[in-house]
């Protein structure tokens, strides 16, 4: 798996195919958009070691730019799509102070920021707008397979992103980074800049995989899109995978996803405390993920 | 005027307690400078503690703080020894610490999710009397004060013990600087344990009173009173436990101003007061909370 | 422009917290030659590397490179001007290859084009090319601190104890190649413990203590100098 050009390749064939041969496209949907939010945020902790525990917020700020966009405006819906990753990407500029935070107090600030988000939007004040804690339907829109081909798009974009973080002279100067941002500095890297672009590339997957869900779903409430179970999910699965590597994040949602839709839907509470022991588990033995076993004995993974 | 009265005094009661939820996550910062990110769902079982005592064996809620206690030196122990030290050995003891926390909340949030369901429970507000007390013609129920009451002794506790016990120096000086405590010989992960099982138990008795502060208890209470204790130690300095009770006076008196005046954003008061405080003096009070670069 | 030298501080003054680090300090360097900077542990002689590198902030002061002030510039911006440094305590990117930490900076400063071998073999570590950095000794990740600093093709370069643990030979190979590099017209300066190394490189040092200038000129000058002597012996 040296080539981004054939994991990209693969991943989309995959993709199309497998709604053919299984017939739960609504698993297949939900695996590829927490495929991607692994993925993008990948992009941020694994090429910067910035954890942003409140990712769901950019997620829920495109499910809900994209369900207003199309409620207010009547653009085509791939447009509004489009709107909600920059709306995203625009939240994402105005946190762009948090990254002067180092490590935990990034989290929880991040944390912090995406629960305001999440209480503004559901607040019963704003029920016209933002229909509170009432939810939104934009069924008029309502289209499983475009939706499906948008976040398989998304994906695609993500996976791309990370390729080119870990392959390009961009991603060369992100690892110095990541290992020691003053020399990287004294070698002449721009670190707040390329620390910026990264935070904004991985809201924008964000706010774009919550816009596809939210037109895949048409229907939901805040706490769908808002839940800090998602953060939890993505981050959890990029672990498992090995994050700062490209297929480690999409190896890590495919299985872990897989086993939960398996198993857990009908029993959640099971694959919290799973979840939660992996986690611990994970930090304790496997801190850099499935991926680094491959890496230990040399194999160049991407 | 009464309105602000009653919102100034129930703030400084809301306060105190709150001073108390954060004091704990602040102690085991201060001594382990870990983030213990399962800090609200310590204080969600102190508060289950407390119902199963009424709903079960029928008795006071107050007996739930030696509960808490129990439960702190039971849960705290094993913990530590489980996972600090080895976790103080890695390559990133600050990030993987807190992400393991993390893992631990969510199961923790798992467990009494299974064993009690998602409700929502409340404690009889007759347990710890059913008059309302009045300061300046302000009347507040009499589980504000009780709360209110033990959130002081224990802060008054741990103050008499960080300057009156031989362990509450060591534990300062682990404070100031580990490295430096343990050349003077100090046991450095005997008192940091024991300050990992007080940090627990102060969180639990805590619980206790989140019931009657808070309105009721759930399994997913958690992870909101995590990021809540965050804001009020962070306000009050990070590390310096006793500090705390500022944070808690800033966040009371604020979140009970915002109840009174605009009640529909209240629940935003602990979020927007972490992030304009961490925004807005990242240096000072944060000290060590910005990169280097 | 003939006249006016490479690097100039004027009246630059660090404090942290309430304790002044460098008090008014000012002095300037010219290319190509080496200035020692000696003193006292704590009389500011990292602080000093630290504001003309950008790493710190100056609270007060001008420092002129090149006749423009960079006091405020940031990090990469002051490297990209051409001034660069090694650390006391090495901080390479230690999970890269030794090659790789020097192709960060050949790629980033844009400095114009480096020979990455040729570094490698002035530093003396070819034949680790393909080593992890953090693998390698401490004192061959100072070298390759330097050799990171080196591909950035720096015109002012700024040495921090460098020879500390070094065996003779080898502090001897550190000397003569300090030396190659001011006579292609770099700019050093040069923090160190050691007296004798300096004496064999450098033409001029500056003594500090307690963060102000005691004395600039020849070192065996600075030895007969009472201010120095005080405050090595009384400081």
């Amino acid at each position: 798996m040296r080539y981004p050009a054939a994991v990209l390749a693969i991943l989309a064939a995959m993709f199309l195919v497998l709604p053919h041969v299984y017939g739960n496209q609504s698993v297949l949907f939900t695996m590829m958009t927490f495929m991607a939010l692994a993925q993008g945020l990948n992009l941020l902790y694994g090429f910067t070691g910035y954890l942003p525990f409140g990712y769901v917020g950019f997620f829920g700020t495109g499910a809900y730019a994209t369900s207003l966009l199309v409620t207010f405006t009547g653009m085509p819906v791939l447009v509004c799509v489009l709107g909600g990753g920059l709306a995203a990407v625009v939240v994402g500029l105005i946190l762009g102070p948090l990254l002067r935070l180092s490590g935990a107090y990034f989290s929880i600030a991040n944390l912090a920021a995406s629960q305001i988000i999440y209480y503004v939007v559901a607040n019963e004040a704003l029920k016209h707008v933002t229909g509170g804690p009432y939810g939104v339907k934009i069924e008029q829109v309502y289209a499983p397979t475009a939706s499906y081909a948008t976040m398989l798009a998304v994906l695609l974009l993500a996976t791309g992103l990370a390729a080119y973080f870990r392959r390009s002279r961009f991603g060369l100067g992100l690892r110095a980074m990541h290992q020691d941002p003053i020399s990287a500095g004294l070698a002449g890297v721009d670190i707040v800049r390329e620390r910026l672009i990264v935070w904004l590339a991985s809201a924008g997957i964000a706010g774009l995989a919550g816009g596809a869900y939210a037109w895949n779903l048409s229907v939901f409430y805040p706490d769908a899109v808002f839940t800090l179970q998602i953060s939890v999910f993505a981050i959890v699965f990029a672990l498992f995978g090995g994050v700062g590597t490209v297929i480690g994040p999409l190896l890590g949602a495919a299985l872990l996803y897989a086993f939960y839709a398996v198993i857990g839907v009908s029993a959640p509470q099971y694959f919290e405390l799973l979840y939660g022991l992996l986690i611990v588990l994970l930090v304790l033995f496997l801190p850099n993920g499935l991926m680094s076993l491959l890496i230990r004995r040399n194999v160049d993974v991407l | 005027m009464a309105l602000l009265e009653y919102a100034l005094i129930g703030g400084i009661l809301y306060g105190i307690f709150f001073s108390l939820v954060g004091i704990g996550l602040n102690l085991v910062f201060g001594v382990m400078r870990m983030i213990n990110l399962a800090h609200g769902q310590f204080i969600m079982l102190g508060g289950f503690g407390a119902w199963l005592l009424v709903h079960e064996l029928h008795l006071n809620p107050i007996f739930g703080i030696p509960l808490a206690v129990l439960g702190g030196i039971l849960i705290g122990y094993p913990l530590y020894y489980g996972v600090v030290p080895r976790l103080q050995r890695s390559q990133d003891p600050e990030m993987l610490s807190f992400i393991l926390f993390f893992g631990i909340a969510q199961m923790i949030e798992a467990v009494m999710l299974f064993i009690f369901g998602a409700d929502q429970r409340s404690l009889p507000g007759e347990a710890l009397g059913s008059g309302n007390i009045g300061v300046f013609g302000q009347e507040f129920p009499d589980s504000w004060w009780v709360a209110a009451a033990v959130s002081i002794l224990c802060i008054g506790g741990l103050w008499l013990y960080f300057t009156r016990t031989r362990l509450g120096f060591a534990t300062r000086a682990i404070m100031a600087d580990r490295d430096e405590a343990r050349a003077t010989g100090i046991d450095v992960d005997r008192v940091s344990a024991i300050a990992f099982m007080i940090g627990l138990s102060l969180a639990g008795i805590a619980g206790v009173f989140v019931p009657y502060m808070v309105g009721s208890v759930s399994p997913s209470i958690g992870d909101s009173l995590t990021t809540t204790s965050f804001a009020i130690i962070i306000i009050g300095s990070l590390g310096n436990p006793l500090g705390t009770v500022v944070g808690g006076l800033v966040f009371g008196v604020g979140t009970m101003l915002m109840q009174t005046y605009y009640a529909s954003w209240s629940n935003l008061v602990p979020y927007a007061l972490l992030l304009v405080i961490v925004l807005i003096r990242p240096s000072g009070l944060l000290g060590k909370a910005v990169r280097s670069a | 422009m003939s006249s006016e030298p490479l690097l100039r501080l004027e009246g630059v003054s660090k404090r942290f917290g309430g304790l002044t680090v460098l008090d008014r300090q000012s002095f300037s360097v010219s290319a190509g030659e080496i200035v020692g900077l000696v003193g006292p542990n704590g009389s500011g002689k990292t602080t000093t590397i630290n504001v003309i590198s950008g790493v710190h902030q100056a609270d007060a002061g001008r420092i002129l490179f090149e006749g423009r002030e960079i006091q405020r510039l940031k990090l990469f911006r002051i490297a990209r001007l051409g001034i660069n440094r090694s650390f006391q305590v090495p901080k390479c990117f230690r999970a890269m290859r030794v090659r790789e930490n020097i192709e960060v900076a050949a790629t980033f400063a844009g400095r114009g084009a480096v020979d990455i071998d040729e570094i490698l073999a002035g530093i003396g570590l070819a034949d680790q090319a393909d080593a992890i950095a953090g693998a390698l000794t401490v004192n061959q990740q100072k070298m390759l601190d330097l050799g990171r600093a080196l591909a950035t093709n720096p015109r002012l370069l700024l040495i921090d104890e460098i020879g500390a643990g070094l065996n003779p030979a080898e502090l001897g190979g550190i000397a003569e190649l300090l030396k190659s590099l001011a006579a292609r017209g770099i700019a050093l300066i040069v923090v160190e413990h050691l007296l004798d190394f300096l004496n064999r490189i450098t033409d001029r040092v500056i003594v500090l203590g307690a963060g102000r200038m005691l004395f600039e000129g020849s070192l065996k000058a600075a030895s007969q100098d009472p201010d120095v002597v005080a405050a090595f012996i009384g400081g």
